[in-house]
């Protein structure tokens, strides 16, 4: 499709002509992508490399000042693990993620069913229901701080009116709730993209497949299973790797209510890695977290994205 | 192409409407249930938003009376003044502005010729480079953080606005690249063929005839740039470290203080932060909804 | 077009070159936020003073006190940051270790007399002045007059048993008021230095060792946990609260009927409850009467372009003016000239019992890893406390950490 070997008719000579002919047409794609390429090369594929090799460094701020610094291999990822704060950390991470991502996934997959109608009024509860994703997280997880306040926190006033605790509750400075409040905000932040990502999905679906279903008198939860989500399959495993990925990575929510605490209970990876290094200055051990979340990451992923492949091949 | 059109006109309904028979009672049980469950959707999702605009109406004795109440008493738009005339607000909205700014115009201007060439051309590369790019949204942005810090120490590009500029096109650009060539390959190649026969050079019909016609993708991924510019918070908030030199999210977060926390004034500063986004997002929703829910997936 | 390019690049580059000629001596510097809050900030006057007097010209910039030390940390060791700063007194030991400040020892050997003995010393580690003292503060107890006049308690308490009869006495589930609002984590840790002291207890000692898995420090920290414990005579901010706002919340809703806190809550009283009737006292004492030093230094950059200027400026700031701009700010200044009995009843009145146990005041250790002996070890040991754990196993963990810490070189 890009060889073109007939000369067009008439050719203007203008600079651009170069890429018409010979070496200039071979070269005119990588033209056009050489500027995306270096700077990928250069603030991403680089810093990447970089950030994994500083962790075999005993490297902290002021080492760096000095120019002090010395390969000590593998003993970085040892003071990590001898580190109790990582256990928890470790844990914590699990727990945010596995609740995230399945929250997050059901009920966008819930709110596209419910959206994907034609209803009266349907838009109103569209443009509605996409508020949390459209609020920058900063403001967000600033609202939400607020509103979890232990003293005079809505949260707090709603949950006693309905009658579900009967004193106000320092969510936050539990350290049985603090990571789970969290995780409600993120939820809440989260789940519209999803619903997103699903409903573009479903709305590729032929009505014909649906129709067939209804006219089969199907119950809601069947059709739900062998109909509609064989459909939107690969819309849902990409929802699924990009809410991991944006989990993982979710720093704002947790940084900015509980600053991973009271006493490491909302300490994720990221948090934990942040403070070694901006915190503790202590930047080789905050690489070496950093990799090894990293790591996590890609493994996750890759094995994820297998699988459905190897489901689509049955 | 987008979601609310889509659905408005031609739709199905779950169920399709079997008009000739009597609505059974159990058919209006379900419509109800379902603008129940709309309802409840709906008040979960914006309750948050509301208490932020709420509160930033609010007097100071009713920010923190006790027990709250849903609705204020009376309303002050005196957080706002308080906002606008003590902190330096337009300063940290000017410097976001002309940071989101040129990280949208070059991650735009860059990753549109990229986008185009791996959609339209094959060379060494045109497979694997657009799969790289999508991975490179998974880099954990704390692994990048210290070899960025590093770097911008060794330039001297620490606590500078350009010098953020590098660090958000990281993770940026690779999304950007991506979309990019979801769209290019939407537009037929026909319309290339013909500015060609009509005497243009590849670089002319690129230029004249399929950019434009890639312009609602473009705007697209501008917003999309334009909105996660905006809300950046990490990296500003490790590597901007004088008061001048504050983006909006970071002058917000810096308002919980040692002493005080005047939240009827933090509420304010975050509506006004939203704003900008909020409703660049309403008047693009359109464009923007497909760009992300269909670029993603198509691709 | 092209001359207008040109003509453009031109001036771009005079204003450039302009620009750097007029940053030539100017002088960057940064304060805690609390110093700068509106335009009408006295430092605001003072500075235009100090321009019109030395011809530098100063850029003064607001930075919260909780990013204050990482970002100065971060700025300074990467040659950027101001060539002026404001600094906790507890982090000029950090600093000055890291040779991130410049050494004041001989500019500041003659007038040293000029400063109260305790602040001065703030600004020295390793033998070496850093740093001049800008303002100093302790901690004082804050009761709510009418709530302890309602509990049926004729004065507020001076010894330790009657600061926990008066919280115990105050605290009422029904009506859900509380003896005493305190902070959680670092907030509530900075609170129990006065009391270890108080009870003849130690952190770390001058020969720099630990000293906080013995009695007298765990009985304190548990006296104060217990409150919370088992009298439930603490609201429950006190698990959350990171700031002291926070601290103060419950006790200018007059839940809290009393708090230990220090000067900088008079305006926040002011301001929150206009209305609200108080009283400062000196803290309750243990075997003996303690309170912890707190303030603010000024301090100057290592490689600053312009030293002489700087410490112009700090002197200036710091100097026999500063009795006059602290009054304004309800602060104190750290000048021996503050301590005189007409400066002591020129203060506002509930200044006076501060500066009153003044003669009290302890300062935090002096060791360069004291943040993180601070935030992270004492932090977790309130935190752990608080939710249950006996005092004694959480200060002998925080006594193997800090010993860590102290090695560590």
């Amino acid at each position: 499709m890009d060889a073109r070997t007939e000369a067009p008719l008439r050719l203007k000579r203008t600079w651009s002509s170069v890429f018409e002919t010979g070496f200039g047409a071979r070269i005119y794609p990588y033209f056009l992508v050489f500027p995306a390429v270096v700077i990928v090369l250069g603030v991403v594929v680089y810093p990447v490399i970089s950030g994994i090799l500083w962790s075999f460094y005993d490297v902290t701020l002021r080492k760096l000042v000095s120019g002090d610094v010395a390969f000590v291999g593998l003993r970085n990822f040892q003071r990590v693990f001898e580190d109790p704060a990582f256990l928890q950390a470790s844990y914590n991470t699990l727990i945010w993620v596995v609740l995230n991502v399945i929250a997050q996934l059901g009920l966008g997959l819930a709110l596209a069913l419910l959206l994907h109608r034609a209803i009266p009024g349907i838009g109103f509860f569209r443009s509605g229901i996409l508020v949390p994703w459209v609020v920058p997280s900063v403001v967000a997880v600033l609202t939400w701080r607020w509103m979890y306040d232990p003293s005079v926190g809505i949260v707090n006033e709603l949950l006693v009116r309905l009658g579900v605790i009967d004193a106000y509750h320092p969510w936050l400075g539990d350290t049985a709730t603090s990571l789970y409040a969290v995780t409600v905000e993120s939820i809440w932040k989260g789940t519209p993209f999803v619903m997103l990502l699903l409903l573009a999905a479903l709305q590729l679906v032929p009505r014909s497949i649906l129709e067939a279903a209804s006219m089969d008198g199907a119950p809601g939860w069947r059709k739900l299973w062998y109909v509609i989500l064989p459909q939107i399959r690969v819309s849902f495993a990409i929802a699924a790797v990009l809410t991991f990925i944006l989990t993982v990575n979710n720093f704002n929510a947790i940084w900015l209510m509980t600053e991973g605490g009271p006493l490491n209970s909302s300490e994720i990876l990221f948090t934990l890695a942040y403070k070694y290094g901006f915190q503790r200055f202590d930047l080789g051990m905050a690489s070496a977290v950093a990799t090894m979340l990293f790591i996590g990451l890609v493994i996750a992923t890759t094995l994820y994205l297998k699988l459905m492949q190897a489901r689509e091949g049955d | 192409m987008t979601i609310s059109a889509a659905s408005e006109s031609r739709l199905p309904t779950m169920k399709p409407a079997s008009a000739s028979r009597v609505h059974s009672r159990s058919h209006v049980l379900r419509r109800a249930a379902l603008y129940v469950s709309l309802w409840i959707a709906f008040i979960w999702s914006v309750f948050p938003f509301y208490w932020m605009i709420a509160t930033s109406l609010r007097t100071r004795e009713d920010v923190f009376q006790r027990p709250p109440s849903l609705i204020p008493h009376t309303i002050t738009i005196q957080n706002y003044i308080d906002l606008l005339v003590g902190a330096h607000f337009w300063r940290f909205a000017m410097n976001s502005l002309i940071l989101t700014f040129s990280v949208t115009l070059i991650s735009v201007l860059i990753s549109v010729t990229a986008g185009y060439a791996m959609a339209r051309h094959r060379f060494k590369g045109s497979v694997m480079l657009p799969l790289f790019m999508l991975y490179g949204q998974m880099f954990p942005p704390v692994l990048l953080l210290i070899p960025f810090y590093v770097q911008l120490r060794f330039l001297g590009w620490l606590d500078s606005l350009y010098g953020l500029i590098p660090v958000y096109l990281s993770y940026m650009l690779p999304l950007c690249v991506w979309l990019m060539r979801g769209f290019f390959s939407q537009v037929p190649h026909s319309l290339e063929d013909a500015a060609r026969m009509d005497g243009c050079t590849r670089w002319q019909a690129f230029w004249k005839v399929i950019l434009p016609m890639a312009q609602p993708g473009i705007v697209a991924v501008a917003t999309w740039v334009m909105i996660h510019s905006w809300n950046e918070f990490l990296y500003a908030s490790t590597f901007i470290l004088s008061e001048k030199k504050r983006t909006l999210p970071l002058a917000l977060s810096e308002l919980i203080g040692q002493y005080t926390t005047d939240w009827g004034v933090l509420m304010a500063g975050g509506v006004l932060t939203a704003a900008p986004i909020v409703l660049v997002f309403f008047f693009l929703q359109k464009n923007l909804v497909a760009g992300v829910g269909g670029g993603a997936v198509k691709g | 077009m092209r001359k207008i390019l040109k003509s453009g690049i031109v001036a771009a580059t005079l204003s450039v070159a302009m620009g750097h000629s007029a940053l030539a001596d100017n002088i960057v510097m940064w304060v805690n936020s609390p110093l700068l809050a509106g335009p009408n900030a006295p430092l605001h006057q003072e500075l235009k003073a100090f321009e019109a007097a030395t011809g530098h010209t100063v850029e003064v910039q607001a930075v919260s006190h909780m990013e204050m030390e990482r970002n100065l940390f971060v700025a300074l060791s990467s040659g950027a940051g101001p060539d002026v700063m404001a600094l906790d007194i507890a982090w000029v030991a950090g600093l000055a270790d890291a040779g991130l400040l410049l050494d004041i020892t001989e500019q500041t050997k003659p007038i040293a007399a000029e400063y109260q003995p305790g602040p001065f010393a703030s600004g020295r580690y390793g033998q070496k002045q850093y740093a001049l003292p800008l303002y100093t503060n302790n901690v004082a107890l804050f009761v709510n007059d009418q709530m302890l006049e309602q509990a049926g308690i004729k004065k507020a308490p001076t010894t330790w048993a009657e600061f926990r009869d008066a919280a115990v006495a105050m605290t009422n589930k029904d009506k859900q008021t509380y003896g005493v609002s305190f902070g959680g984590s670092r907030m509530g840790a900075f609170q129990l230095y006065s009391y270890i002291w108080q009870n003849g207890g130690e952190i770390v000692d001058n020969q720099g060792k630990s000293r906080v898995s013995e009695p007298a420090a765990v009985e304190a920290v548990d006296f104060l946990a217990k409150l919370y414990t088992q009298n439930r005579a603490m609201p429950e901010s006190v698990l959350t609260a990171g700031n002291w706002d926070e601290v103060h919340a419950p006790f200018i809703q007059e839940r809290a009927g009393m708090v230990v806190t220090g000067d900088w809550a008079l305006a926040a009283f002011a301001k929150g409850n206009p209305k609200l009737k108080f009283s400062v006292h000196p803290l309750p004492s243990g075997i003996q009467a303690a309170t912890v030093i707190g303030g603010y230094d000024l301090a100057i950059k290592a490689d600053t372009k312009f030293p002489k200027a700087s410490f112009e400026l700090i002197r200036w700031l710091t100097g026999p003016r500063s009795v006059e701009l602290m009054r304004k700010y309800e602060r104190l200044s750290a000048t021996t000239a503050a301590t005189t009995p007409e400066a002591v009843a020129a203060l506002p009145k509930p200044l006076q019992p501060f500066m009153s146990q003044a003669a009290t005041g302890r300062a935090r250790p002096v060791i360069a890893s004291w943040t993180q002996i601070h935030s992270d070890v004492f932090g977790n040991v309130w935190d752990s406390v608080i939710r249950g754990k006996p005092a004694k196993d959480a200060m002998s963990e925080a006594d193997i950490a800090i010993k860590r810490l102290l090695e560590k070189k």
